[in-house]
């Protein structure tokens, strides 16, 4: 796979594939590094673009070379490597790959068959496709933000670039599907994905409404039309808390059992989930009155052996130390050359008969460029030293 | 103009919208795929929203969006009879997506053990919020606690407003997560399945699937042992929303040279000089002080004005969009991203369209989500081949609705 990706929406779709065994080959540049390479966390908190945290979750598996594209020889570099690659994968503000001379058309002239996936922020085509976009605003941008929210509090977002892995899966797949094509029919194609629009596939329940009704959905905090209880109620300790939602007479029974007040369930207001959602002020005040006493994982352990579904909002050191995911193998600690080995999050599935793996941590910036240059593209080491000596590669 | 999954025969089940969403995905560039629900129909039917709000099980939104150009039948698969015709339709089909729990599937007999036995090239994708192993394979689970498992609540709080509960976000994002994770899985097995007609087994976690997209929250841990924050980590700024004249519009420089395009479209007022925003770093540690002095200024714009001139300059603000600002694009419009299909029930309604343009092969809406049970002659009967006598003894035993 030929990577031109950057920042978290087109990293996260080549990953993807990287699980499953494709070779990426991320061209990276000197002069404008990989914008994630620049943030923390950094080990000790002393900056390196090889020492990001968040560049190295997203870029597990991958190779990384160095070559500056606004050099035409580099440019012929990074064409020799699409021919060579079943797709390419691009993430730059609508138009950019073209002006580089690396667009579709100039690809599949090396390498007809190929598929290339453009993830730009707004689309190629439409009147705004040529702005700029990041994850962090495709949230309200897709109208996630006026849907996500307390009650009658102003929207909100939703405490991460959502945009960004939405685009790279969805990305990921539309790419596969494509390669599915191929393999049965020999052609290639290009894909033009919108980022934005792919948070808004994720909204169905809210467009669907505007779209039937010409409302939407107020925002209601934890609440939910067809669930009660359905919130996050506050546990002993400070900032402590858990999710508990019941979908049914049922659950909600054994909710009340565990709380030791077996009258709730057939008190008048609680009975059925309709005299529920017309007393939710009063059921949360009665739940929030009972877990404030209790510790938020040792509720969740008597609630869930009650058959009722409850977690707490899991920080990042508990998810780190979570003794399921732990227990599952879900993290990959793979030895990195400067930050030494530490934790990130894995493959969130697993495949029986073929390999799904991490087989190394992200690479360091130029990490293989004598692999590529050198073995891949035949490259002599004097033919690599006068790139170098001009510039070309780094 | 052939669809990139024509020929791809998918078999789809579940009380979760999971299995549909991963389906629909595929059912869209061209899969075949038979939707398969318990007599009482698929939970999602209830789910809304509804014309008028008025509840109908051939009319929920959810429901729409997710089964359009699939066909449904239904089968009770806690009988025996049921899982029999299951089993059938499972034998010439490529593809099995299912979103049990795991105590369920199992009591259904929808283990893979099982199923590889009916047809051994085939791919079976199990979907369940915690995965089939480990200490929490058998909790239950719903949207809202698989965000919190995931770690996804904890960092959607209001900041500063410990009063204030961690939060969800809108909809049932868990699940959609899982089912485009479980997409992308079994493509990748089903281009296997083309070079080498190999079967497999694909388990997706839906908290695993919330844990791989935190951002930088779970490496903020691992790396330098800072505790997740609401908002998530947000170690540079300004990224927030602020109140125009008519609405909210979002404010985000990442890059150094978009924040000062920024501070020259305000005038490049005094305080862009002063030290305490002098970099991304120190503008986050010292946002309380300076989110003031950009609202003043933004105050006097509308979004539709700021959002334009920002975007003129390359800085990446956004409209905070309602639905209405989505359906009055003439972006999207331009893009045809909304596509509408006719319902004997709703009549002609727009729906989302694809994120993505395949220039080979078409995304489209071919025919609207079944009626309930509304393709068991076609595929029982058709498809499978059983006689009116054995269709009749079916429904007869509630198998079949």
């Amino acid at each position: 796979m030929a990577d031109f990706t950057w920042v978290w929406a087109g990293p996260t779709c080549t990953m993807q594939l990287a699980h499953m065994g494709a070779d990426v080959i991320r061209m990276e540049s000197m002069r404008r590094p990989c914008f994630i390479r620049t943030l923390p966390p950094w080990p000790d908190g002393r900056p390196g673009l090889n020492r990001s945290g968040y560049f190295n979750q997203y870029n597990q598996g991958k190779r990384s070379i160095l070559l500056d594209l606004s050099k035409p020889e580099a440019v012929d570099i990074a064409k020799r490597i699409a021919a060579m690659s079943d797709i390419a994968v691009e993430n730059f503000a609508g138009g950019v790959i073209d002006r580089l001379g690396l667009g579709y058309e100039e690809l599949r002239k090396v390498k007809p068959d190929i598929v290339m996936i453009s993830m730009s922020g707004y689309g190629k085509t439409g009147p705004e496709s040529g702005y700029v976009s990041y994850g962090p605003a495709q949230v309200p941008l897709s109208g996630m933000s006026t849907l996500t929210g307390y009650r009658d509090w102003p929207p909100m977002h939703v405490g991460m670039s959502y945009g960004d892995p939405t685009a790279g899966l969805h990305a990921a797949y539309a790419v596969l599907a494509s390669l599915y094509h191929r393999e049965k029919t020999g052609e290639g194609q290009y894909i033009d994905m919108s980022q934005c629009e792919s948070t808004m596939v994720l909204l169905g329940e809210g467009i669907m409404d505007y779209t039937m009704n010409g409302t939407q959905p107020p925002r209601s905090g934890n609440r939910v039309p067809k669930m009660s209880p359905h919130g996050i109620f506050r546990c002993a300790g400070e900032d402590r808390w858990i999710s508990i939602a019941c979908g049914s007479d049922v659950e909600f029974a054994a909710l009340c059992e565990a709380m030791g007040r077996r009258e709730l369930a057939d008190d008048a207001r609680f009975r059925a989930l309709a005299d529920r959602k017309g007393h939710e002020d009063e059921l949360e005040t009665e739940i929030e009155a009972w877990t404030l006493t209790q510790d938020a994982f040792e509720l969740r352990d008597r609630l869930q052996a009650k058959g009722v579904a409850a977690f707490p909002p899991m920080l990042n050191r508990e998810l780190a130390e979570d003794r399921h995911l732990n227990e599952r193998g879900f993290f990959v600690e793979k030895e990195h050359p400067e930050v030494g080995v530490r934790k990130h999050a894995g493959i969130p599935w697993r495949m029986s008969a073929t390999a799904c793996e991490v087989w190394r941590a992200a690479p360091t910036i130029g990490q293989d460029n004598e692999y590529v240059f050198g073995e891949l593209l035949g490259f002599s080491s004097d033919q690599i030293a006068d790139l170098v000596a001009r510039e070309v590669i780094h | 103009m052939a669809c990139a999954l024509e020929g791809l025969s998918v078999i789809e089940c579940g009380p979760n919208i999971a299995a549909s969403y991963a389906s629909k995905l595929m059912a869209d560039l061209g899969a075949d795929i038979i939707k398969v629900e318990s007599p009482a129909g698929d939970p999602a039917r209830t789910l809304g929203p509804f014309p008028g709000g008025k509840a109908d099980p051939e009319a929920s939104g959810t429901f729409l969006y997710l089964n359009s150009n699939k066909q449904g039948v239904t089968l009770a698969l806690d009988k025996p009879k049921g899982r029999a015709v299951l089993d059938r339709l499972l034998a010439d089909a490529d593809v099995f997506i299912q979103d049990y729990p795991p105590g369920e599937a199992e009591a259904l007999g929808l283990t893979y053990q099982r199923i590889r036995e009916a047809n051994p090239r085939l791919i079976m994708a199990s979907i369940t919020p915690f995965g089939l192993s480990g200490p929490y394979r058998g909790f239950k689970a719903y949207d809202l606690t698989v965000a919190s498992a995931g770690g996804w609540t904890a960092v959607n709080g209001w900041p500063g407003r410990p009063d204030m509960p961690p939060l969800r976000a809108f909809g049932q994002q868990t699940a959609y997560q899982a089912g485009v994770n479980a997409a992308v899985a079994v493509m990748g097995a089903a281009f296997q399945q083309l070079k080498t007609s190999r079967g497999q087994h694909i388990e997706v976690s839906a908290q695993e699937c919330i844990v791989s997209i935190l951002e930088l929250t779970f490496v903020m841990w691992s790396y330098m042992e800072v505790p997740a924050v609401r908002w998530g980590q947000r170690p540079i700024h300004p990224i927030d929303f602020f109140e125009c004249k008519d609405g909210w519009i979002f404010v985000l420089c990442l890059e150094e040279h978009q924040w000062k395009s920024f501070l020259d479209m305000m005038g490049n007022p005094e305080w862009g000089e002063w030290e305490v925003f002098a970099n991304p770093f120190v503008r986050a540690s010292n946002w309380d002080a300076l989110k003031p002095l950009i609202q003043e200024w933004v105050s006097e714009w509308t979004v539709d004005d700021l959002y334009r001139a920002a975007q003129t300059k390359r800085i990446p603000f956004a409209p905070v969009s309602t639905m209405a600002d989505l359906l009055n694009s003439q972006h999207l419009k331009a893009r045809g991203f909304f596509a509408e299909i006719g319902h004997p029930r709703t009549g002609d309604l727009k729906y989302p369209g694809a994120p993505y343009k395949l220039s080979g092969t078409p995304w489209e809406l071919r025919t609207p989500a079944p009626r309930l049970g509304q393709h068991n002659e076609p595929v029982l009967g058709g498809r499978l081949g059983l006689s009116p006598e054995e269709m009749a003894s079916l429904r007869k035993d509630g198998v079949v609705a």
